[in-house]
């Protein structure tokens, strides 16, 4: 394929002509520099619990920084004349508190500093890209997974504390018992979909920045991180955390 | 690129650290800093509603308290000026009764010391009257001795009885 046909077609077709053709000085480069990218490489080994790949060693970074900030923003807290950055904390705080409560209910409000954890790194994590020059971690299939799975077991969790175990087991049949299968397909279903939503927005939006940084490295690129790393990310943080929430929600009537 | 592997679960021990250093550090603070905020809100709010209480009940008591006084007050001046009026009566009554003995015992003493005059009159008259006659009846006194006689008798009784008078 010429390479001026290259850049007139879209960067997802693009993406699919390399991999089938892998042909050509140039498209062979692209896919090598693009397959480096969205590989994520095992960062050390170490000797007993195996390799440590990028996302974890990202995810402690990520951490690292979350609670440094914290325990920064969080000294000298007043309840009588907060200062400015008090002042946002509360707002910040205050607001995913009154979303979650607004979802899950008051009387479940133990759940909402988990959730506020989860959003937060989200945030981070999805957001670090552009901000710090990481690959994001939610773009490796074993952290989104991971996500998931805590969501799938607090949903559980949170169902079965509500109303108790029977009550958890007898939901399936309901209201007919032919559903139960579907319901019992849902516990996974809920989770693998959420995983696969944020994992294919984070990949895509990679991808698709990588191969534009690709061929047009100068400009353009800059509006479209916005999008994809900035507004994308955030968006995937808020949609993964509000539909725990609802899921829950859903387990505990 | 798809795989899954032990990464996941370093991920899920990652995820509950941050959780558990997220609620320590950040989220648990700041949620009992609004809540203590809240708390303090309420309070304030509860303590002006029950100063605002305290101050109604005491302005009701005061303006009671006030026109119970009035009513005293007007009560006092009234007994003050019966009390007043009735001593006024009294001094002006015993007064007069004063000046009414007063009057009576000095007409009294008047009237006493008149006896007492006409009395020594009397007998200063009869005194003379009895010596005039002594003279007229021993002496052998001419028309003229007589006349003089009489007129000097008359004159002292005159001046006697002028004098009792006065």
């Amino acid at each position: 394929m010429p390479k001026s046909a290259a850049h007139t077609v879209s960067a997802r077709q693009v993406y699919i002509d390399n991999q089938t053709e892998k042909g050509g000085s140039n498209t062979g480069n692209l896919t090598e520099t693009l397959m480096e990218e969205l590989n994520c490489e095992t960062v050390f080994t170490l000797p007993v619990i195996g390799g440590i790949s990028e996302s974890v060693v990202v995810t402690w970074i990520l951490m690292a920084v979350l609670v440094l900030l914290s325990v920064i923003l969080v000294r000298n807290l007043k309840v009588e004349n907060p200062g400015k950055v008090q002042l946002a904390l509360e707002a910040g705080i205050g607001w995913a508190q009154d979303f979650f409560e607004g979802i899950i209910g008051k009387e479940n409000r133990r759940y909402v500093p988990y959730l506020i954890t989860v959003l937060l790194y989200l945030a981070a994590a999805n957001t670090v890209a552009p901000l710090l020059g990481f690959k994001p971690p939610t773009k490796d299939l074993n952290v989104t997974a991971a996500l998931a799975i805590m969501s799938m077991c607090l949903i559980e969790f949170s169902g079965i504390r509500k109303n108790g175990v029977k009550h958890w087991v007898k939901h399936f049949a309901q209201p007919v018992p032919v559903v139960a299968p579907i319901m019992i397909l849902e516990i996974v279903i809920r989770p693998l979909s959420l995983c696969m939503r944020l994992f294919g927005n984070m990949l895509a939006g990679f991808v698709v920045l990588e191969l534009l940084k690709f061929f047009v490295p100068l400009l353009i690129p800059i509006p479209v991180s916005f999008y994809f790393d900035i507004f994308d990310g955030l968006l995937q943080a808020y949609v993964f955390v509000f539909l725990t929430a609802l899921f829950m929600t859903e387990e505990m009537e | 690129m798809i795989s899954i592997d032990l990464n996941l679960v370093w991920t899920i021990i990652n995820l509950v650290v941050l959780y558990l250093l997220l609620k320590h550090f950040l989220i648990g603070p700041v949620m009992n800093i609004m809540e203590q905020r809240k708390l303090m809100i309420e309070e304030g709010f509860r303590n002006a509603q029950t100063a605002q209480d305290d101050a109604n009940r005491l302005k009701q008591e005061y303006e009671t308290a006030l026109s119970g006084a009035k009513q005293e007050s007007v009560q006092l001046i009234e007994d003050a000026r019966k009390s007043a009026k009735a001593e006024y009566d009294r001094i002006i009554i015993e007064a007069g009764e004063k000046a009414d003995t007063m009057l009576e015992s000095a007409k009294e003493s008047v009237r006493v010391e008149r006896e007492q005059t006409m009395k020594e009159l009397k007998s200063q008259i009869a005194g003379l009257a009895a010596a005039s006659a002594a003279k007229i009846i021993s002496g052998n006194a001419d028309e003229k001795e007589s006349q003089d006689l009489y007129d000097q008798f008359l004159k002292e009784a005159g001046e006697n009885d002028g004098n009792a008078d006065k």
